[in-house]
């Protein structure tokens, strides 16, 4: 076989319809399971779609979302969801800085420091609930331990929706921390050791350098882990759910969702909910690739 | 090794690492304690750290209380087979994205990567709907299709760029030797892509393995639940056996941190790929 007809077998067209054949289950499994459910989950936000009582789907058209806007439940798991979003993401983020800060620094055995930022990360969320849930026990728990050895008073955490959602927002922290500090120590060691050199002749003090070096140079990983760090703290499920303050005063919006859906049955209802939640979600992407986009203009 | 200079002080690196050390492997060894502690112990005032008289009547306990090795199983299952159709599907269209002649390219990367921007809980809506009117739940079905096409995105991203970095020679020359391309790609590319296969591979275990929200909704009943579904069944609607939870949550712990001790260099550089690239 000659070069020549090799390289026009590379280049012939029919090469492209080989590339959208090896294309079509990826875009055939995401058709089935996004691209249908969305248009069914819009669908069905403006009908009542109650199964399990036997009442006929009906249309209702937005009733559904006027009934969310006026459901101080859909008020309060939103209120939650936020509060855990504007803690834990910038929490997250201080913390993982400080993690991979500490963890750059040239340690001769580096595989365990890696191994206790990668543990973190790879314990299911569920599991970091009831872990930190038994931290927090009123009674046998080693939080209240330690406030009770420096004579402080121990707290019944789970009675109160403050402290509640003080502790969900401590599990989240170290739960997600190690993540973002995994891939801001990637950043950190792509900053040329060059800079810092430069800085230190020119008599930069540690502080300028962090701040006029480091912080700066960091700024593209930390985006990308934000914009995926504030997605998922959006949805917060597992950690609250693990972690049940009274009643369902620290219910989050993920929550309340998939109550009304699989508990309740109700999927009309709980379809609105989730467009609200869709649209929380587009707004934060928005928001980020705005910011990203103005900041290369 | 930039900030030689700031931290060069032995004492100072002994301290970082003693944080960063506890802050990872803190709470897994507390329940590793707890799990060991009796009844009497675990009730003691003040609360004692180091297990004073270890049994494992609490592994026992674990086992006997809930099905777990049928939890393990099924969360194995599901795992195994949606990371196999992932690195199916994301290899055959990660290749089309690197290789092939195809306008666009980019565009159609970034749609697969935009599922993942796409939240869990809003598809578990639509798909519960869908899944209960098609007899699904309580099934694997209902987690494998889901789990693959949100592990899609990472695996395509992680492929892509290990098929590009390949150089075209090698496939040029075996297609010379009579290979077609799709035979090129398995017996060549696949191969030499082996590290970004096996990375995109435990990510995608990974993240079936922890989820927990569709699990939740999809497969209640015991013969299909998933670990971290079971997990939260020890606890009654009065009692909470931490123990027994304890010991349980160690047992499960433990395919986790095998899988992360032995590919902790690759865990990491797919975590970060992402990140970098982005």
């Amino acid at each position: 076989m000659s070069q020549r007809s090799l390289r026009d077998r590379i280049l012939d067209p029919s090469e492209t319809a080989l590339a959208w054949a090896l294309l079509t289950p990826a875009i055939l499994f995401i058709l089935a399971i996004v691209a249908y459910p969305v248009s069914r989950l819009l669908f069905n936000s403006l009908f009542d779609v109650r199964p399990a009582l036997g009442v006929p789907i009906t249309f209702v058209g937005l009733d559904n979302y006027a009934t969310a806007l006026s459901d101080s439940m859909f008020w309060r798991a939103v209120k939650n969801t936020l509060i855990i979003t504007f803690v834990t993401v910038p929490g997250a983020l201080v913390i993982g800085l400080g993690l991979a800060m500490l963890a750059n620094m040239p340690f001769r055995f580096r595989s365990p420091i890696r191994l206790a930022l990668l543990l973190p990360w790879a314990l299911p969320l569920a599991f970091v609930g009831l872990i930190f849930a038994w931290f927090f026990h009123s009674e046998y728990g080693i939080v209240n331990d330690v406030i009770r050895r420096f004579g402080g008073e121990p707290q019944i955490w789970f009675n109160s929706p403050a402290l509640t959602m003080m502790a969900i927002c401590i599990a989240t922290i170290w739960k997600t921390s190690s993540f973002m500090a995994l891939i801001l120590l990637a950043g950190l060691q792509t900053i040329p050791a060059s800079l810092y050199e430069a800085a230190e002749v020119d008599g930069a003090s540690k502080w300028t350098q962090f701040i006029e070096i480091t912080l700066p140079l960091l700024v593209p990983s930390m985006l990308v882990a934000l914009i995926f760090r504030t997605l998922t703290a959006i949805q917060s499920f597992d950690i609250p759910f693990s972690m049940p303050g009274p009643g369902e005063e620290t219910q989050t919006l993920a929550m309340y969702i998939q109550i009304n859906t699989v508990d309740y049955l109700d999927l009309g209802y709980g379809s609105t909910l989730a467009v609200f939640m869709f649209m929380l979600s587009m707004a934060t992407t928005f928001v980020y690739l705005r910011y990203v986009r103005g900041d290369k203009d | 090794m930039r900030l030689n200079n700031l931290f060069t002080s032995k004492r100072l690196r002994w301290f970082a690492a003693g944080i960063v050390l506890f802050n990872g492997f803190f709470p897994a060894v507390w329940i590793f304690f707890t799990s060991l502690k009796n009844e009497v112990e675990l009730t003691a005032k003040p609360i004692t750290y180091w297990p004073q008289n270890p049994v494992l009547t609490n592994y026992i306990a674990a086992f006997r209380d809930q099905p777990l090795p049928g939890y393990l199983l099924n969360s194995a299952i599901v795992s195994i087979l949606s990371m196999l159709l992932s690195l199916f599907i994301s290899a055959l269209a990660a290749y089309a994205i690197a290789r092939l002649n195809l306008k666009r390219r980019n565009l159609i990367l970034t749609c697969i990567i935009a599922v993942s921007m796409f939240p869990l809980v809003t598809l578990m809506v639509p798909l519960f709907e869908i899944m209960r009117s098609l007899n699904l739940l309580n099934s694997y079905v209902a987690l494998v299709l889901p789990y693959t096409v949100l592990n899609l995105p990472i695996c395509t991203l992680i492929l892509v760029s290990f098929f590009q970095d390949i150089p075209r020679d090698i496939e040029t020359a075996a297609m010379i030797d009579g290979c077609t391309r799709l035979g090129a790609l398995w017996r060549v590319v696949m191969p030499l892509a082996a590290p970004g296969v096996f990375t995109a591979g435990i990510l995608a275990f990974v993240n079936s393995w922890d989820e927990f929200l569709l699990s939740m909704s999809m497969n209640a009943a015991v013969a299909y639940r998933t670990l971290p579904v079971g997990i939260q069944m020890y606890q009654g609607e009065f009692s909470f056996p931490w123990p027994t939870i304890s010991a349980a949550l160690v047992i499960a712990l433990v395919p986790v941190v095998t899988v992360i001790l032995i590919f902790q260099e690759r865990v990491v550089s797919g975590l970060t790929s992402g990140g970098l690239k982005g």
